[in-house]
């Protein structure tokens, strides 16, 4: 009775990921009620809809997204669930790195990330225009809660920015480092911490590499003496072992997501793995920026 | 480069192709096609239990499950051999290969699901990169395979007893045996080069030899010969067209045979005489005839024979179009290959700055992203205007060329039909 009374007065929320189920639980506190629709664990594309996710969906008043074409399964679940929790598409919020837009109505190929890369969580000073999001949703579905979903945000921000002076002052030592990676996921990541990302090894997502590509790949990657490359757990690792064997390169095997990697267990320490792995393997690297970078 | 990205991947096809030959020759006398694929989900499975134990998926831990669970899986398909029940109801053994492999499949998934490092890191299991082997995988596989070939060999004569008819005794023990090596050999070469190209390197080279040769020895050099000619030209082919490498060596085995089909077609034609001859005339009427009603009715729909002939003779489309539109068509056509090598030049100049191969500031770097974007936009409207002309060709094509090669092609096969009744 008890717990059917609190569940009531908490708010229901699903999360389409476990970065902004962070997100939200940061701004919501124990006022909102918010869980993950899918497992950073499992590839999105290949996601096969679990009962779970459909209970989530038919109680749910609000359903954080990331949005773009991230999420293709998600349609598929609302229609299963035929639920319509009030949509929060968070990537509105953001300025998104790489849209295809225009070409798209030009040209018949297909496009993947065609809408502009998804991975916009990887720069923590997103969370500011997420979280802004985020408060303004929670605040229209609970106006009574408005100031306290305001404070726990400044409260939340506040932290986070702390930790990125500190992540900053890691990373600076390696300010203009090239890097390879294995999928496009961290251009975001890149921008913020002031690294490059020279070439990926897949030149489409989810295409294994010809041999002509990881030639060239390898070729440009001695002449330019990039030896960091950036993996994800779910990196096809015969090729990454062949890649960094061939140029001598070191692997961060970086989390993609809150929870992709048992050390990412939220949105702060996504960032403390990343940033101390991604730091080990520039200093093994002896990375040296190759251009010195305006101050 | 090329021999230092090529040479293990080649060398790797060889060994593939000298033990998969030989053990397709019996999976096809058996009538066991998709055994190997059944064999791999099982091993597939027991590698993801292995998951679940905590090894790595690339360790020896996650090697042992999946052989081990390939023994069950080889124990299994033994026991089921001759069962009286299933010879009673006339049930071939290709039911019981499929139920292994749909049930190891979906028990896969339902593992998965609890399994800490996802999916992505067994389809990698799965997948294999052939791409990817060092020196140190071709010499293991060399020695295994070296290994199964010497056991193989000792075992000959009650194997091809029961591949190829015979009889032996304790026939459900060596059946076990002949699984169990097969499972052995297709677990490892699956997490070398993965399912696809080990079912066609079982496959395709065996049903060569079967067309081509009566012995088995005669089969198995056919197998070889086929086996590597298809790895050298598939390995080639993925270097020189830049293409995935595992795919391009199973589309070059898939060519091969379909080339090996087309020859003894012709060789059959030849021997068969006027007959043969009116009826292949009376089908490629059928076809002809198919071909313009079909552009005849859906004009706009995709005509591929056309678009790849109007590459060859672009006077097949011009021919429909006003000397004005010819002329746009012309401009359009000269626009695209100028933007594309413009293209092209701003890609790489692209990738020399993210490379360091030249400088250039954030402002420089913003404005070559947006001027390549819109010279991709411009080549993209200009092929817009050969769509939208092309289009407008189909609409007179459509009673110019689909008519007529519809009145063509069924008088073809009238014609044809009757002179055959004659003959």
């Amino acid at each position: 009775m008890l717990a059917a009374i609190l569940a009531a007065a908490t708010l229901a929320v699903a999360a389409s990921t476990t970065d902004l189920r962070d997100l939200v639980a940061a701004v919501g506190g124990d006022r909102v009620r918010v869980e993950s629709l899918s497992d950073p664990r499992q590839d999105p594309h290949a996601r096969e809809i679990v009962p779970r996710q459909i209970a989530l969906l038919k109680s749910a008043s609000l359903l954080v997204r990331v949005g773009l074409d991230h999420e293709p399964w998600l349609a598929r679940a609302l229609t299963a669930a035929g639920a319509a929790p009030r949509d929060v598409d968070v990537s509105r919020a953001v300025t998104v790195l790489d849209p295809d837009i225009p070409r798209l109505a030009a040209d018949v190929r297909p496009h993947v990330h065609a809408y502009g890369n998804p991975h916009y969580w990887l720069d923590p000073e997103n969370a500011h225009p997420i979280t802004a999001r985020i408060l303004e949703a929670l605040s229209a579905a609970r106006p009574e809660d408005r100031a306290a979903f305001a404070d726990n945000r400044a409260r939340f921000l506040a932290r986070l920015d702390a930790r990125l002076a500190r992540w900053r002052a890691r990373l600076a030592p390696f300010a203009g480092a090239r890097v390879v990676v294995v999928h496009d996921t961290w251009p975001y990541f890149a921008r913020r911490f002031g690294f490059t990302i020279a070439g990926a090894v897949e030149e489409k997502p989810g295409v294994p590499p010809s041999p002509a590509h990881l030639g060239r790949l390898i070729e440009r990657m001695r002449a330019a003496g990039v030896r960091t490359i950036l993996a994800e757990p779910g990196a096809s690792p015969p090729i990454v072992r062949r890649l960094a064997s061939a140029t001598d390169a070191r692997v961060a095997t970086l989390a993609p997501s809150v929870g992709a990697d048992p050390d990412a267990a939220d949105y702060i320490t996504l960032f403390d793995v990343n940033v101390e792995r991604l730091a080990r393997a520039l200093e093994r690297a002896g990375s040296v920026p190759a251009v010195p970078v305006p101050k | 480069m090329t021999l230092e990205l090529l040479g293990w991947p080649l060398a790797a096809a060889l060994v593939l192709a000298g033990i998969h030959a030989w053990l397709g020759l019996h999976v096809l006398a058996r009538g066991v096609i998709f055994v190997d694929l059944a064999l791999a989900q099982v091993a597939a499975l027991g590698a993801t239990v292995a998951l679940l134990a905590g090894h790595t998926p690339q360790g020896a831990g996650a090697y042992g499950y999946a052989l081990g669970f390939t023994a069950a899986g080889a124990a299994l398909l033994a026991a089921l051999r001759d069962r009286p029940a299933l010879a009673r109801a006339a049930v071939p053994a290709e039911a019981m290969i499929g139920i292994v492999y749909a049930v190891a499949a979906a028990l896969t998934v339902l593992v998965l699901e609890r399994v800490p490092l996802g999916g992505e890191q067994v389809k990698a299991l799965l997948v294999g990169s052939l791409l990817a082997v060092t020196a140190a995988d071709v010499l293991r596989l060399a020695a295994l395979y070296a290994a199964v070939a010497v056991v193989c060999w000792i075992a000959r004569r009650p194997l091809a007893a029961l591949s190829f008819g015979g009889t032996v005794r304790h026939a459900r023990w060596w059946d076990f045996g002949f699984y169990l090596v097969f499972g052995c050999v297709v677990t490892s070469s699956v997490r070398v080069a993965g399912v696809l190209l080990v079912f066609t390197y079982l496959i395709v080279p065996a049903v060569a030899g079967a067309v081509l040769a009566r012995t088995p020895a005669r089969r198995l050099v056919i197998g070889w010969m086929v086996g590597a000619l298809a790895s050298v030209a598939g390995i080639a082919a993925s270097f020189r067209w830049d293409l995935p490498t595992g795919a391009t060596v199973v589309a070059t085995l898939g060519a091969m045979l379909a080339a090996l089909g087309a020859l003894l077609g012709i060789r059959r034609l030849l021997r068969g005489g006027r007959r043969a001859a009116l009826g292949t005339v009376a089908a490629a009427g059928v076809a002809i005839a198919l071909a313009g009603a079909a552009l005849a009715a859906l004009p706009h729909a995709d005509h591929l024979w056309l678009d790849a002939a109007e590459r060859v003779a672009p006077a097949l489309q011009s021919a429909f179009l006003s000397p004005y539109e010819r002329a746009v068509a012309a401009d359009a056509q000269r626009a695209v290959t100028r933007g594309a090598d413009d293209v092209a030049a701003l890609r790489s100049r692209q990738a020399d700055v993210a490379w360091g191969a030249r400088t250039a500031d954030a402002e420089e770097r913003e404005r070559l992203r947006q001027f390549t974007l819109g010279r991709e936009e411009l080549v993209a409207g200009d092929r817009m205007v050969l769509r939208t002309l092309r289009a407008h060709a189909r609409e007179r094509q459509r009673f110019w060329l689909g008519v007529p090669l519809t009145l063509v092609g069924a008088a073809t096969v009238c014609l044809a039909a009757r002179m055959r009744r004659r003959v």
